[in-house]
């Protein structure tokens, strides 16, 4: 479509080259009335050929516009699992991307308390574990300088049956806390792979957007259109989210050091 | 020593909480945001607060100035324990009286030392 509206300012640059001679030979012999004949018709081959660029443009727009739409409704298809109709209320890709995004907040924060659940129980394990060593380790030591009552070396002999029950016992539950911390790790897999899709959509979106907003602008600056640029920056105080400072941002700190740093800098 | 920790996500409040709790400090009450934290700050009843930058309603750097434009509450400790990064935002919580600032992923060790390095300077001010 392009090419068909290259042609179309070629020819209207052909008409104004012919035009142009045309013009000269007629004063140069005088025919004053012919020569305002061409000017005429230059001025109408100007203005058919910008309304045709404006044509072409709404079109264009149009086209684009409805590409969009209609890679919604794509979207809806692909994401209605099964479901062909795309006027059901199948969610949108967005949508489902939306949905998929939660969930990933939901799996990664259910990890994170059972992992710091198991991390509760088992700090008291070892804990208990520690005390009982040592006070046993006590004893132990009485015991090797020969300084135990035979009453208190029978207490010791029953003491030590106890804590290694409660040893092997204790391995056990923190054997199986570690096992269930290993295995809560799968969040990660499930999540990425969510992330990847959700990804490759808006991957998607953008080139759309892209394409639709090149369009508008050349609506815009045929039409003499201007739009106030929207300052787009973020007010700080309401936040930026965790810094991923891939392009090392000199505006960005990456690590507390550098946040000392800063700080000592101003006198903290 | 009663700690107020705020933050919009449990589970954050949930690492920091236990952090606290293995230096020694396990009287602590937790909100989800500024608007939900100034109440709490108000009963008088806190002695340091914790707070997270980025979250819904009053984020931490304005829930900052609303402690330090308090008559009441202005000399309470704040510590920020945020993933907020940017140079400005950190000039800016230091202009607004922060006490610390520890940037998220954080590690133990860094919550400890800047928690003992408030707590150093409320001591020797005394």
């Amino acid at each position: 479509m392009s090419s068909e509206n290259e042609s179309k300012l070629g020819e209207f640059e052909a008409v104004v080259k012919d035009g142009a001679v045309d013009l000269l030979n007629k004063i140069e012999v005088g025919d004053f009335s012919g020569a305002i004949k061409i000017i005429q018709e230059l001025s109408e081959a100007r203005h058919n050929s910008f309304y045709n660029e404006v044509g072409y443009l709404t079109r264009s727009l149009h086209d684009a516009i409805r590409d969009f739409q209609l890679d919604s409704v794509e979207m809806m298809v692909q994401s209605g699992a099964g479901s062909t109709d795309a006027d059901s209320d199948s969610p949108t890709r967005i949508t489902d991307a939306s949905d998929r995004l939660n969930y990933v907040i939901e799996m990664t924060s259910s990890a994170a308390n059972k992992t710091m659940d198991m991390v509760d129980s088992s700090v008291p394990v070892a804990s208990e574990l520690q005390n009982q060593a040592k006070a046993l380790h006590k004893d132990w030591s009485r015991l090797i300088q020969r300084d135990l009552t035979p009453q208190e070396f029978r207490d010791l002999y029953k003491r030590i049956d106890v804590f290694l029950k409660y040893t092997d016992e204790s391995a056990t539950t923190l054997h199986n806390n570690l096992n269930t911390i290993l295995l809560e790790q799968g969040y990660q897999d499930l999540t990425g792979q969510v992330i990847t899709r959700v990804n490759e959509l808006i991957r998607d979106v953008e080139e759309r957007l892209v394409h639709l907003v090149s369009v508008a602008g050349r609506v815009d600056s045929i039409s003499g259109m201007e739009h106030e640029a929207e300052n787009k920056e973020r007010d700080d105080d309401r936040g930026h989210g965790p810094a991923i400072n891939k392009n090392d941002n000199p505006e960005v700190l990456n690590n507390q050091d550098e946040v000392d740093d800063l700080l000592s800098s101003l006198g903290f | 020593m009663k700690i107020l920790i705020v933050d919009d996500f449990s589970t954050m409040r949930r690492i920091i909480k236990n952090l606290l709790r293995d230096l020694g400090f396990t009287n602590t009450v937790e909100a989800d945001d500024g608007t939900t934290a100034l109440p709490i700050l108000q009963t008088g009843t806190i002695d340091f607060l914790v707070t997270d930058w980025n979250m819904p309603g009053m984020t931490g750097i304005e829930l900052l100035r609303a402690v330090r434009a308090d008559e009441k509450l202005k000399t309470t400790p704040v510590l920020m324990v945020t993933a907020e990064a940017k140079r400005d935002q950190i000039i800016a919580a230091a202009q607004a009286g922060v006490n610390g600032y520890v940037v998220k992923p954080f590690t133990a060790v860094a919550l400890k030392e800047k928690i003992e390095k408030i707590f150093e300077r409320i001591d020797s001010a005394k």
